[in-house]
């Protein structure tokens, strides 16, 4: 149930074949992904950058369902997450949103919030059981508070104190930190982060940062982590893939990492506007 | 004169089943259900066909909850399943209601002269009628608010309140949007049809206009409540929202033992329920950003 040590993920993520694309305004059409490939071992912690429009946060929007692909296939081990609705992909998928208001409820509680996040896995049954057990029971309960005040608390987070606060109440860090923690409950196969340290002072920045690597190391989770931070990218995961107008054109393991800068960075991301640098696509990936 | 207050407390009491009803799509679910005004009448004109052919008030109060419940399945399929606006899905709905209310009575209003027996069989504390009415529509609230309260601490009463107060969050932990909105749209519907069969058993008649701007009243007794009471936890606004009920009817006798002319009675609500608005812009921990609803 709770982010705690557990084996590495089994599931690797697969995007094979994708296409999407949106209309302009006006008139006209934009194709941003067309045949677009991409693989994620078991356990591995991707990371993700490009410049505004190249395509990150719509991958995964694509890979969490929240936007539909045109086509092509995205796979969690043999669980074809395109075939899926979004709310059944949720089950296997813990995802940390830009925006620190749209990852948690703000009227509910800090217990009611983690207590959603649990059950993501366990969803009520609306048959047998006696009248309240069929939905579910009541909770959050006293047992799942201890349980979430421990969890809090060997993350070494204060909010272990403030289970019963409504989560509107919180500052942005600690909203941000806590649905890192409510993606990470019941040890999800894969986990999205899509710019979660965006709206983030440097102190909890660093804070999230820091917790996300705990979390990530001690579930062994396949993890997609999209960024604008350079820093982040080149100190964070164990892969570095760039991507521009929906192709991946750089693609980098750790040690290989080791040579690049921010400078050097952004120097690609200039590149990259004026044309597409090719890719050597170093952990089996492709993209056209 | 405590004939008048206990008159307005009853009346009060028999429409709570609206506010609460109210209080569940807006507050909670934050989806503003215009069926309710479909499903009060749809729960009125059951009722009284129901207990004008002598059957018994339990089953008449059970056959319109089950009706309304239908009816909000119907605007929660509307809209979950074919997309159309919150808004044009309640008004489909209770547009189709009119029709099926008038089909069911077989005319507009059913006249219901004598007090079911089941409210002559409870005691009246010495006030009369009005006693028994009083004890009956207490015991039938308080069970409500207990259900409800329990129903919304359940996992499943936990997604509701997600899925009002942050769909995006919801959806990403797995909660079924569809199926959540159309279930707690029903539940809701249930509630104001089974407040539309009270009414119509203590005033005597159905009318099959009795449901038009029964949501604005629902509001104003929600927020009036809210107003009065400022709960902080899900069973003191549901409480909260049953004392805005009798509050609001008791405003009404008020101002009709005032020398308010019937005629004016629209006029004097549509104020009434102004002023609630106006003061009525409070945030309820554990519901729906109420700032969003009233935008």
């Amino acid at each position: 149930m709770s982010p705690s040590p557990s084996e590495p993920s089994r599931f690797g993520l697969t995007v094979s074949g994708l296409s999407w694309g949106h209309p302009l305004p006006g008139s006209g059409w934009r194709q941003l992904f067309r045949n677009f490939s991409l693989t994620c071992p078991p356990g591995q912690f991707l990371v993700v950058i490009g410049s505004n429009g190249s395509g990150k946060s719509t991958l995964l929007n694509l890979v969490a369902g929240t936007l539909r692909h045109d086509s092509g296939q995205i796979h969690l081990g043999n669980k074809p997450l395109h075939k899926l609705r979004d709310h059944q992909r949720a089950r296997w998928i813990g995802r940390v949103m830009q925006n620190p208001l749209e990852g948690t409820c703000p009227a509910l509680t800090v217990a009611e919030n983690l207590r959603l996040a649990e059950r993501r896995h366990r969803p009520a049954r609306l048959i047998g059981g006696g009248l309240f057990a069929m939905f579910g029971g009541i909770h959050p309960n006293g047992a799942d508070r201890r349980r979430y005040r421990e969890l809090l608390g060997d993350l070494g987070l204060p909010l272990a104190d403030r289970l019963d606060e409504p989560v509107g109440q919180l500052s942005g860090g600690q909203r941000q930190t806590l649905s890192l923690v409510m993606a990470t409950l019941g040890s999800p196969d894969l986990l999205l982060l899509d710019e979660h340290t965006a709206a983030l002072d440097p102190r909890a920045e660093a804070t999230v940062m820091d917790l996300t690597d705990r979390l990530v190391r001690q579930l062994g989770t396949t993890a997609l982590m999209v960024t604008h931070s350079l820093d982040q990218a080149l100190g964070h995961g164990d892969r570095l893939v760039m991507l521009h107008e929906g192709s991946l054109i750089g693609d980098w393991s750790a040690a290989e990492r080791e040579d690049l800068d921010p400078p050097a960075l952004r120097a690609m991301y200039g590149a990259a506007i004026v044309a597409p640098l090719p890719s050597d696509s170093p952990n089996g990936s492709s993209a056209s | 004169m405590l004939s008048l207050w206990l008159g307005a407390a009853d009346q009060g009491l028999a429409y709570a089943g609206l506010a609460l009803g109210t209080y569940l799509t807006l507050r909670v679910l934050n989806f503003p259900d215009l069926t309710v005004d479909g499903s009060f009448a749809l729960g009125g004109g059951t009722a009284a066909v129901l207990i004008s052919q002598g059957a018994p008030i339990p089953f008449a109060l059970g056959l319109a909850i089950l009706f309304g419940c239908l009816a909000g399945v119907v605007t929660g399929l509307i809209h979950t399943r074919l997309g159309v606006n919150d808004l044009f899905a309640g008004i489909l709905t209770t547009t189709g209601l009119y029709s099926i209310t008038l089909r069911l009575m077989d005319r507009s209003n059913i006249p219901l002269p004598e007090t079911p027996a089941g409210i002559l069989a409870l005691p009246d504390l010495g006030l009369g009628l009005d006693g028994q009415w009083a004890v009956g529509l207490t015991l039938a609230m308080v069970g409500l608010i207990l259900l409800i309260s329990l129903l919304l601490s359940t996992d499943f009463g936990l997604s509701l309140r997600a899925l009002g107060n942050n769909p995006t969050m919801a959806r990403a932990n797995g909660i079924n949007q569809r199926r959540g909105l159309t279930v707690g749209i029903a539940a809701a519907n249930g509630l104001v049809a089974l407040s539309g069969a009270l009414v119509a058993s203590y005033q005597g008649f159905a009318d099959v206009t009795m449901g038009i701007g029964s949501l604005i009243l629902g509001l104003g007794m929600v927020i009036i409540g809210e107003s009065v009471l400022r709960p902080r936890s899900v069973p003191q606004a549901l409480l909260a929202v049953v004392v805005g009920a009798i509050l609001f009817r008791t405003m009404i006798a008020i101002a009709l033992q005032l020398g308010l002319e019937p005629v004016d009675l629209k006029l004097a609500t549509a104020l009434l329920l102004l002023i609630a608005l106006a003061f009525g812009r409070l945030r309820i921990p554990g519901l729906s950003d109420q700032g969003r609803l009233l935008g």
